[in-house]
């Protein structure tokens, strides 16, 4: 086990987003988690990321006590993350995008005297391929179309060298065309890399087709946790989630 | 070192060596008066730079610039009065001592941002000027302090002028490679998105904190070699005012340039001194120049030209922008 969550806690005012969640994330996991809107997915993945701190419970990464740390913290510790809202650096190019994050972890972003333009070159150039997007690594992050700036974000969150990558919506707003690339792209960095990965998604065919486990979370609570036939055969989870049943 | 120069291609290489040269002969074809308006301007374009390495590269504004100034001229002015320790020590004491106070300052301002670190900024600024205005025992208070010595070799205006020479070439070469570090290009990417940063493991608080001690450093150097060059001290350096001749050349030249700041100190110095010879009001024509800049030049001067230019440059496999 890579991550335990116990009881999170998360309320904003009255609303109870997370309301005693409790997680663990398994070695080599490719999971999903979804919900409707409003479900507390991605405050989840916030508390789970130093995002926002949670009013009770914990966060257990690798066997120590992330719970208080800071975004950054956790992150050196080894969770990587994409966000539901593209989230680059737009006057950094696609490469430059990368190359920080890189840097970062290697340890190298404090030098003062480093030139940065020779840093980095050939991991920033491999994690470009593997996101599919070496042939526009000049192309400046804002200039760069929707899908490939989604790609970006998740290229990012994979720079940092993570033991465990969180993507939030990692197809919102795509074509289907290019929804099923970062559909393989996900397999894929799971398979080679043998990188545990939890993703928020809400397109059910991509949930169902790749991932192993799914969660689903309603009204702040995970109220089924199991493999896609068992989700989709359960009766409360299409009721709340799918609306009827089916 | 050498890997820093590598990204200099040609034909910059060329112009470097240009201006240089201009640099150096310029004391045989000027005259006093002009010159020491050039030396003005590079003791300006120290201070610009270094707070452009705020402004541009960190994506924060300090808006009382000349606080940290003032501190490098009184550090330098005072060890000179009241120590008799030699020129050299009080001169890289000035900067020392600047970056010092950077410390505290910094430390509450990047704990928040956009506006309020403006105004943190300032306020600190102004704190800093009210100190030296009202502690007469110490920093002479409103009247400053005149007739500050410097060595005999450096009283002439000429060999001032190649003294500040060296100063603000060696000053804009560290800050040059520290722009261009893995350091600089981290502060960009803070400057972009600094929520994201902190999820790709950096603590932003702690490198905003070194870029404004760093800046604090530059704005010292300037501040102490505008005091070698004037021989006093006076409050006003560490005005609200003066941290505007520091401020506005960043935006007139262009804040996502490295070389912005300098050409926005020589056209802003040159502007007040050409037009105020014609009229007391020069200040309403540089607020004319300042509206249309802002307005129509978006990138300020520097950043125009290179948009123009770029895709001829691009063209000769040269880049003229240094934003990245």
């Amino acid at each position: 086990m890579i991550l335990e969550a116990e009881k999170l806690i998360k309320a904003f005012g009255g609303l109870r987003a997370v309301d005693g969640v409790s997680l663990e994330i398994e070695e080599k996991e490719l999971s999903a988690i979804i919900g409707t809107n409003g479900a507390g997915k991605t405050t989840l993945f916030n508390l789970l990321t130093g995002g926002s701190k949670c009013d009770s419970g914990r966060v257990i990464f690798n066997g120590e006590d992330i719970t208080t740390l800071h975004p950054y913290e956790i992150c050196q510790k080894g969770i990587g993350r994409s966000f539901q809202v593209t989230n680059i650096f737009p006057r950094l190019n696609t490469f430059e995008n990368i190359q920080v994050a890189v840097l970062s972890a290697q340890g190298m972003s404090k030098k003062l005297f480093s030139p940065s333009r020779k840093m980095a070159q050939e991991e920033t150039s491999e994690i470009l391929e593997s996101v599919g997007l070496s042939d526009q690594k000049d192309v400046l992050g804002s200039l760069l179309a929707h899908g490939d700036r989604r790609r970006l974000d998740i290229g990012i969150a994979l720079a940092i060298h993570p033991e465990l990558l969180l993507l939030d919506e990692p197809t919102a707003g795509m074509s289907p065309k290019e929804s099923l690339e970062i559909t393989e792209l996900i397999q894929k960095l799971a398979r080679e890399r043998g990188l545990p990965l939890v993703f928020i998604e809400h397109d059910m065919n991509i949930v169902f087709s790749i991932s192993e486990k799914v969660r689903v979370m309603h009204q702040g609570r995970i109220i089924f946790e199991g493999k896609p036939e068992e989700v989709k055969a359960n009766d409360e989870v299409q009721e709340i989630y799918l609306g009827e049943k089916v | 070192m050498k890997e820093f120069f590598k990204g200099i291609t040609g034909i910059n290489r060329v112009w470097l060596a240009v201006v240089f040269s201009v640099f150096l002969v310029l004391p045989f074809i000027l005259s006093p008066s002009w010159l020491s308006i050039t030396t003005e301007i590079l003791i300006l374009s120290v201070a610009a730079c270094g707070l452009n390495l705020l402004i541009g590269y960190c994506g924060r504004v300090n808006f009382g610039p000349a606080g940290l100034y003032g501190v490098g001229a009184y550090a330098t002015g005072l060890l000179l009065e009241k120590t008799g320790i030699p020129f050299a020590v009080a001169m890289i004491g000035g900067p020392v001592i600047a970056g010092i106070i950077a410390l505290p300052v910094g430390w509450f301002c990047v704990r928040r941002t956009s506006h309020y670190f403006a105004l943190l900024s300032l306020a600190f600024g102004q704190i800093i000027w009210a100190a030296i205005h009202s502690w007469y025992s110490f920093t002479g208070g409103d009247d400053g302090i005149a007739g500050i010595r410097t060595p005999d070799f450096l009283m002439s205006i000429p060999s001032y002028y190649y003294f500040t020479l060296v100063i603000f070439a060696i000053c804009l070469v560290v800050l040059w490679m520290i722009c261009n570090s893995t350091f600089g290009k981290t502060l960009q990417a803070i400057r972009e998105n600094p929520h994201r940063v902190e999820f790709i493991g950096i603590n932003v608080r702690k490198y905003l904190l070194i870029a404004f001690i760093i800046h604090g450093f530059f704005l010292g150097a300037a501040g102490s070699l505008y005091c070698g060059f004037s021989h006093a001290i006076f409050p006003v350096y560490a005005s609200f005012l003066k941290g505007n001749d520091i401020l506005i050349p960043c935006i007139l030249g262009g804040i996502y340039n490295f070389i912005g700041p300098v050409v926005g100190v020589t056209v802003y110095i040159f502007l007040s001194k050409v037009i105020s010879a014609y009229t007391m009001y020069w200040l309403l024509f540089l607020g004319i120049v300042i509206v249309l800049v802002v307005l129509f030049l978006r990138g300020g001067i520097v950043g125009f030209i290179s948009e123009k230019l770029s895709p001829a440059m691009q063209r000769r496999g040269v880049s003229g922008d240094t934003r990245g």
